[in-house]
């Protein structure tokens, strides 16, 4: 009987667990290691943070749906991870009692989320610092709370400024804050706020509607439009001011130091932030038999797992080198360590990266979250049953072939909200398969707001979650 | 940095016209769909 143990239970290590424990559960030993109990819908969070949508809808127990899948469950936080050949394990920490276990494992998935890495950045996140955050769900309450002090200082009639965007220079994620920026306007318009807000995009983008991934484009009616030109129509249609290509410095109370691609520095006041951090690896020890450090072997600098990629190319030949990216999300040095999610170190940046004269690297990270985690947790899962049961791999999906739909919220209701719904393909473009200058299939790909984008958000949140409690028919919607 | 690029009137209409978006809705669907289906899922 072979051992499967998955660190995390997000949209990566759930969606690995539900499909090993389908495909090969009921013979062999699959157990899940997460510090969190609940799984997290991390989409909808965008609207906990507004206040629109109750934090409890958007979680649920983890224990009840692994009893049903045949996946064990050990609610404890992993710490250490022993990859050497005879003596495999994870060492954790049970949550509450503090007692260490020990997991044996044959195949390992890590896959446990990005640690949010405010502290990167003096002065970032809610914890130890001036702004807010929606990346966990005790952010998104706590932003909910001091968004909506904010709206009472304004029906009082206090003007006020609300920073959005990145707080970081080489943060990831903008599709969140894009969702959170864009969810604030139309609150404030239906609270008849709207007025007595300045609301500012502040960015590392390139450009705006970049989103880290250099852009989308598509061909409508023979005439190509990208992301930017809909994104800034959207800015300035809903009277939103932007700021791109910077990097903020340094926070401090009210107060936000950045610098952009010319090297300028600055400083915006707010009375409201909400900027993404960093996301790093989370900082597990990886150990081997003598007791000695081995994480050169497993993780690249910021804590991401080396996976099957090519790594160190420079951006010029890493984007016309599509088979740089990972297929099979396995650690080369141990071939039965696999990384899915934000987890998996990418062999480097999908736009365009910039370093200014100052030497600040000014360069948003590639996304790996939603539903890139979700294909990637499937393919590690069933390329693990394949190895259990046929000792050979015979799934794989780059960024470079892989098709991802993001529906970008602007508010939730039915009847006037609206989102523009976004399809990539590939998410990372591949210049060899699609001879165009962006790489990308622009017939498959596609960019359109309306109302129906706020119909798809409501119906995605009400079939994933379905989907994540795996009820029946759950393998045919499409992570 | 700023541009003045806004959506049109027209444009602005058929994002709110429902039973046009309704349509929209199911074409997105099928759109997804298919693209999720033509990668690499097997």
């Amino acid at each position: 009987m072979a051992k499967v143990v998955v660190i995390g239970a997000g949209f990566a290590g759930h969606t690995a667990a539900l499909y090993l424990g389908s495909r090969i559960g009921r013979k062999h030993e699959v157990t899940v290691i997460s510090n969190r109990d609940v799984f997290g819908y991390v989409p909808s969070w965008v609207w906990v943070g507004v206040g629109h949508m109750k934090p409890e809808k958007t979680i649920f127990k983890l224990k009840p749906v692994y009893d049903k899948m045949n996946v064990k469950f050990i609610h404890a936080a992993a710490k250490e991870i022993h990859p050497d050949a005879g003596n495999q394990y994870v060492l954790g920490d049970e949550v509450g009692t503090g007692k260490e276990v020990r997991l044996d494992y044959d195949y390992l998935v890590i896959a446990p989320g990005p640690l949010l890495n405010f502290a990167g950045m003096p002065g970032l996140g809610p914890e130890n610092g001036f702004t807010h955050s929606i990346c966990s769900l005790p952010h998104a309450i706590k932003t909910r709370d001091a968004y909506l002090a904010l709206c009472e200082r304004m029906k009082k009639g206090e003007k006020v400024k609300i920073v959005i965007g990145t707080g970081h220079p080489a943060a990831t994620c903008q599709g969140a804050a894009f969702e959170y920026i864009v969810n604030v306007h139309k609150d404030l318009v239906k609270k008849g706020l709207r007025d007595k807000a300045d609301i500012l995009w502040l960015s590392n983008e390139p450009a705006v509607g970049d989103f880290g991934v250099n852009g989308v484009q598509i061909k409508r009616n023979g005439h190509l439009m990208r992301s930017e030109e809909f994104l800034t129509s959207v800015f300035n249609d809903h009277g939103i001011r932007y700021q791109v290509k910077t990097g903020v410095t340094k926070v401090e109370e009210g107060k936000s130091h950045w610098q952009n691609y010319e090297g300028e520095e600055g400083v915006t006041e707010f009375d409201f932030s909400m900027l993404i951090p960093q996301f790093k690896g989370q900082p597990f020890k990886y150990i081997g038999k003598d007791g000695e450090d081995i994480s050169s072997k497993m993780v690249n600098p910021a804590g991401f797992v080396l996976v099957d990629g090519k790594y160190g190319l420079p951006y010029p030949e890493l984007a016309q080198t599509p088979d740089a990216w990972p297929a099979r999300y396995q650690n080369p040095a141990y071939k039965n360590v696999f990384a899915a999610g934000i987890a998996f170190a990418p062999p480097g940046p999908i736009s365009k990266p910039f370093t200014n004269k100052n030497n600040l690297a000014i360069a948003p990270a590639p996304p790996r979250t939603g539903m890139v985690s979700g294909m990637i947790g499937r393919v590690v899962a069933l390329n693990i049953a394949d190895l259990i049961e046929k000792g050979e791999m015979t799934h794989s999906e780059p960024m470079t072939e892989m098709v991802a739909a993001c529906i970008a919220s602007m508010g939730d209701s039915l009847w006037d909200g609206n989102a523009v719904t976004i399809v990539m393909r590939p998410v990372v473009p591949d210049r060899k398969t699609y001879q165009n200058e962006f790489g990308r299939d622009l017939f498959t790909s596609h960019l359109e707001m309306g109302v129906s984008g706020a119909w798809m958000k409501f119906m995605l949140h009400h079939t994933f979650i379905w989907k994540f409690k795996a009820r029946p028919g759950w393998t045919i919607i499409p992570e | 940095m700023q541009t003045s690029q806004e959506f049109s009137k027209a444009e602005k209409f058929w994002m709110n016209f429902k039973l046009y978006q309704f349509w929209r809705f199911i074409v997105l669907n099928l759109k997804i769909l298919a693209a999720v289906y033509q990668s690499k899922r097997s």
